[in-house]
């Protein structure tokens, strides 16, 4: 059964009765109180979760705030600050009971009046406003009441409207006029409330303990579910430094941390006071074509390097050893999963690597890749597919710059670069709908000339957003990720294992989009 | 980190008070710093980090840039010397690939602020009216702290070993050019150059052949000292991902790239970190040398 | 003594006015796009065009120079777009940990430089005086990110007795802010205090060849009585210079020091700062730094002049 796409209120009524309320064995913290320190790779800049697209803000923020609607563990759209959402037979109005009493960390009642205000401050700087760009209006009849009115129907409306990229998370009515990026003192009506924030070293936040869980639910599921803050305080402390990580865990200075360094991995499973929790498909790692300059124009070139890659030797060293071979842009595991093209993935032949490339006209031009020295796994990538390339008779050159000049240079046109190296973690993760963005027009990343996108691939793009079936919009997707390996306008490497570790005293931690602090407890 | 100010502290040693007949001036040197023990080992030391640049085609057999996946992480041995990093690359073939980077970049600088020190520094202290527009300029960048001005610099120009080499130019030219002016003012009081002056002798003929050769030896012991910190200070950069682009085998790329193996792999930061240190140990034996011999003040004093 | 400071104080307001125009023509010169960078990893085209709108990116470089300017007269150095936090309140909030850490690196540098170079100059020529140089030189020849990625591996990961990183605020937490700061400290300590510790023992050498003292040697005064009350005094005013280069030493070196122990100081704020091209951020953040250091710099020559009468400043 597919569920990725939900189209109707019965659909998702249904989902939320399956899990709906049951007295029986709801989650209960075996153990309240301490203190988790938990090793953040990346900095944090800001807590303003509606007007930030980064992981590291995202890793924090999610314990703070809460939304209309989320995803659960399995990236189906539920509910979270409301009890009941109805969709209209035309499909232009959803009407959303809230969840009630919920009151915000300043301890004022959450009404209506105040989602109205989240849902007017993110029009204005949300990250994600596109979103919005269907919805007509919105407003609060009463104050358990909110009503969202479309222009036209859109059907996958409520899977954008959960999305986690940059959810529209509720924040008190006061708040709304907040400029971006400047809400520094977060205020929701999650888990856990801020205690200090320095930015460069540390977040800590606190049990709240005015908090409603959802009773819809009995456990945690994604970013919502039936929540408990069962640890006194969690910090977020910054430790960038991978051997720092290890060492801090090792120690128990850290109770738990993201992304432990493969290389130390076999250590640390001889390690009794360690569990390692390995995150399967954290991101693609992705190669996107410059479809506007030669050599990288020609579709024979493309398909010359497509065929030349050994994609195990590539990923091997992006990730140094943990990793998933994936063909596309979904994993197995998800509802909008498809193997469409597969024959394109991981060819290693360079002997029809070469053919192509005769065929193609090739004739010695410099091919730039594009990389980054910020992201070890992009810059990596690009040094083992240059030297691959280099094997086949292809003149290809590395390009090292830092990221925010990769990421300008990438979205010029013409010549100056033929491959650009990044990575795609949060909008896989959120589905087929989120991650194609990438690959239509405008702005699509194979950089097709005058922003003029292939009229197939542009087609199907299209399908995949209107048509009204989930069926429909699946083969859709099919289709598009077809011919965007058939024509080599991405060159998807494979997937990442993010690896986790926690002490072993710490339970009920399950590596998660974020690291999720509710329903986590500690013992002794 | 940079010791930028501090190679304008004279920081002056005590003589030998070894009795000079009179002989050659450059023959008086010369043997004064054939007995200086410490300026000979830091000139052995700088030797071998020179032999190994020079020799690098020649004593490494495989290419700095080869990728052997299968051979990654190879401690140091038999089969690799210094071991691999996370590449499978020899560390051996990069470490003295990366010496002859050193070098050539530590020579470059010390170059363009032998010109461009001297120029403005002699500019400023000769004309007087030059002084205030160029000091106050001078003044400006040395009051960035250096590492900062190097890394926004060198991310203005790009990561390439030309650009950072420009890059330690600009931040160390403003201190040579103080050092140069400071010798050029009490040059140009003197009473042969006022003498000159009074023959009539033109501006340029007066610096030349008056000024400027008596003005030599601070600046070469400046100089020896400018050679280490422009390695120390673009191992740094590259340290701090804003040097030479990777994966040019500098001694700071390496340990850039090694960092996050510190634990598992403590080779690959260990082995280009000495011989980072050995250079610049090198090059501050041979300025203190050269500072004991040739400083003129410790001369005067005499 | 005032009309001194009073013309240090004002020399110093073209150095910073050169500072400001450098510091813009440079942030601006370098490629690439804060928004990507405030975005961050897999962002769509679409998120970065809002970032970049929302913080006024979109606006011609002249307007934002002008803006720049009308507010700095104000009193205003703006919002940094990474933190969202006002510039001055975020220099503000990293200043006491860098001055915090440079204050203990300092004592650390003054003990070690000046014991070291005492001992060595009344040691002269003695193998104790040659361990204490060839010492001086060693320290003086470290990086101090080897330094301190020696130190972590040996003391945070092998032996375990410090941790590899992180701030604890000694207001908060004295022993924490002891442990968090000491290998960061010793890392920035050790190249300056064998700098200091060269100079201490060449001015004390200098000092002790003088005349009064070889007088008050031959009155027969305890040597130790001599060296502390004559030798040291005289020897202070040099000294004092090379404290003041010292100072302006670690808030550089503080840019690798906290980078590597991921301590949220100044030296990181800005290196980020830079980094993303966080332009208020990178602007203002230098004005106050270089407006500080250049302040280091007037109160060393005022101390100079206290300390040593015979200088007279005339502003040259």
């Amino acid at each position: 059964m597919r569920r990725g796409f939900l189209t109707s209120a019965g659909v998702l009524a249904g989902l939320i009765l399956a899990v709906g309320p049951a007295n029986a064995e709801r989650f209960k913290c075996p153990h309240t109180g301490g203190n988790l320190v938990f090793g953040q790779e990346a900095n944090i800049n800001t807590l303003d979760q509606m007007t930030s697209a980064t992981i590291s803000t995202r890793n924090i923020a999610m314990n703070i705030y809460e939304s209309l609607m989320t995803r659960d563990e399995n990236n189906h759209p539920i509910l979270e600050l409301a009890d009941s959402m109805t969709e209209s037979p035309d499909h232009l109005t959803y009407t959303f009971k809230l969840r009630k009493p919920i009151h915000f960390h300043n301890g004022k009642l959450m009404t209506s009046a105040d989602v109205v205000a989240s849902f007017d401050r993110y029009a204005k700087v949300g990250n994600q406003r596109s979103i919005l760009n269907n919805v007509k209006d919105w407003d609060a009849p009463d104050a358990d009441t909110f009503v969202i009115h479309m222009k036209s129907p859109q059907p996958t409306f409520i899977e954008a409207l959960s999305s986690f990229s940059v959810p529209i998370v509720i924040i008190p009515s006061e708040l709304k006029d907040t400029p971006a990026q400047q809400l520094t003192n977060p205020i929701g009506t999650g888990p856990f409330q801020l205690v200090e924030s320095v930015p460069g070293s540390h977040v800590k936040l606190k049990r709240y303990e005015g908090y409603s869980p959802n009773t819809s639910f009995n456990e945690r599921t994604g970013f919502g579910g039936y929540k408990q803050a069962c640890l006194d305080t969690v910090t977020f402390r910054i430790v960038t430094e991978p051997g720092a990580r290890v060492a801090g865990l090792r120690t128990g200075e850290l109770q738990g941390v993201e992304d432990l360094p493969a290389k130390s991995l076999p250590d640390l499973k001889g390690d009794k006071n360690i569990k390692i929790l390995p995150l399967k498909n954290w991101w693609i790692q992705i190669a996107s074509p410059n479809t506007s300059t030669a050599p990288t124009d020609n579709l024979m070139f493309r398909k010359a390097v497509q065929a030349a890659l050994d994609m195990d030797e590539i990923m091997d060293a992006a990730s140094d050893g943990n990793y998933t071979l994936n063909v596309g842009f979904q994993y197995p595991n998800q509802p909008d999963y498809t193997d469409a093209g597969k024959e394109t993935y991981n060819i290693k032949d360079p002997a029809l690597a070469k053919k192509y490339l005769a065929q193609s006209g090739y004739a010695g031009e410099p091919v730039v890749l594009l990389t980054n020295k910020d992201y070890p796994p992009m810059y990596n990538s690009a040094l083992v597919m240059q030297q691959q390339l280099q094997a086949v008779g292809i003149n290809a050159q590395m390009k090292v710059v830092d990221w925010p000049t990769s990421v300008q240079l990438s979205q010029k046109e013409g010549p100056g670069w033929n491959f650009f190296f990044t990575g795609w973690g949060t909008q896989p993760a959120l589905g087929a709908l989120a991650t194609m963005q990438f690959l239509a027009s405008p702005n699509a990343t194979y950089r097709p000339k005058d922003d003029k996108g292939d009229p197939d691939l542009e087609a199907a793009w299209k399908d995949m957003n209107t048509l009204p079936t989930a069926e429909g919009r699946h083969e859709a997707f099919a289709r598009m990720q077809k011919i965007v390996l058939e024509r080599v306008y991405a060159l998807p490497f494979g997937s990442f294992t993010k690896v986790q570790g926690v002490r072993a005293n710490v339970d009920g931690f399950v590596p998660y989009r974020i690291p999720r602090m509710s329903n986590v407890w500690m013992t002794n | 980190m940079a010791p930028d100010t501090a190679i304008a502290v004279a920081d002056h040693v005590d003589a030998e008070d070894i009795p000079e007949k009179r002989q050659h001036p450059a023959r008086v040197t010369l043997r004064r710093l054939l007995h200086h023990r410490l300026f000979l080992l830091g000139g052995g030391l700088c030797l071998i980090v020179v032999l190994l640049a020079v020799l690098a085609p020649v004593i490494t057999t495989v290419s700095p840039y080869k990728l052997s996946m299968r051979n990654k992480f190879t401690p140091p041995g038999t089969d690799f010397v210094f071991g691999t990093d996370n590449f499978g690359r020899s560390l051996w073939s990069r470490v003295v690939w990366g010496a002859q980077l050193s070098m050539f970049i530590g020579g470059a600088v010390v170059l363009i602020n032998a010109v461009f020190g001297t120029a403005i520094g002699a500019a400023a202290g000769y004309f007087r009216r030059l002084d205030n527009l160029l000091m106050r300029f001078n003044d400006a960048l040395m009051a960035f702290p250096a590492v900062l001005l190097a890394i926004a610099v060198t991310a203005v120009l790009g990561p390439s070993v030309n650009d950072v080499i420009i890059a330690l130019g600009i931040v160390y030219t403003p201190r040579t050019a103080r050092i140069v002016r400071a010798s050029v003012l009490v040059l140009r009081e003197m009473e042969y150059v006022q003498a000159a002056v009074a023959a009539g002798a033109g501006h340029w003929r007066i610096l030349r052949r008056h000024i400027l050769p008596n003005a030599m030896a601070p600046l070469i012991v400046q100089l020896s000292f400018l050679f280490a910190y422009a390695v120390l200070t673009e191992a740094t950069l590259s340290f701090l991902g804003v040097g030479a682009v990777p994966p040019t085998p500098t001694w700071g790329n390496i340990m850039a790239e090694g960092r996050q193996y510190m634990i598992d792999a403590p080779w690959i930061i260990t082995i280009p970190g000495a011989a980072l240190m050995v250079t610049v140990l090198g090059l501050n034996l041979l300025g203190d040398g050269l500072r004991d011999v040739l400083d003129p003040r410790l001369r005067v004093q005499q | 003594m005032g009309a001194i400071l009073l013309r240090r104080l004002a020399s110093a307001v073209p150095i910073l006015a050169i500072v400001s125009i450098l510091t813009f023509g440079m942030i601006h010169l370098i490629p690439g796009d804060p928004a990507a960078a405030i975005a961050g990893l897999s962002a769509t085209p679409e998120q970065i065009a809002n970032i970049r709108r929302d913080l006024g990116l979109d606006q011609p470089l002249m307007s934002q120079l002008i803006h720049w300017y009308g507010n700095l007269f104000q009193g205003d150095l703006g919002r940094s777009l990474l933190l969202g936090q006002p510039v001055v309140e975020a220099t503000m909030q990293r200043l006491p940990v860098t001055v915090a850490l440079s204050a203990y690196a300092l004592v650390i540098t003054l003990v070690i430089g000046l014991v070291t170079g005492i001992v060595a100059a009344l040691r002269q020529n003695t193998w104790i005086d040659q361990v204490a140089m060839i010492l001086a030189m060693i320290g003086i020849s470290l990086p101090n990110f080897y330094l301190g990625l020696l130190m972590i591996i040996l003391f945070a990961v092998q032996l375990r007795w410090l941790p590899t990183g992180g701030y604890v605020a000694f207001t908060d937490d004295p022993l924490g802010w002891l442990a968090t700061s000491t290998m960061p400290a010793i890392s920035l300590a050790l190249l300056l205090a064998g700098l200091l510790a060269r100079i201490t023992r060449s001015t004390m050498l200098e000092v002790l060849r003088q005349d009064y003292i070889r007088t008050a040697r031959a009155k027969g005064l305890p040597s130790r009585k001599v060296v502390v009350k004559h030798a040291l005094a005289n020897a202070m005013i040099p000294i004092t210079t090379v404290i003041g280069i010292i100072v302006s030493l670690l808030i550089s070196g503080s840019v690798v020091t906290e980078t590597l122990f991921s301590i949220p100081g100044i030296g990181q704020l800005l290196t980020q700062a830079v980094l993303n091209r966080d332009y208020p951020m990178v602007q203002g953040g230098l004005l106050i730094t270089t407006a500080l250091l250049v302040l280091v710099n007037i109160a060393v020559d005022v101390c100079y002049a206290l300390l040593d009468p015979r200088v007279r400043y005339d502003g040259a």
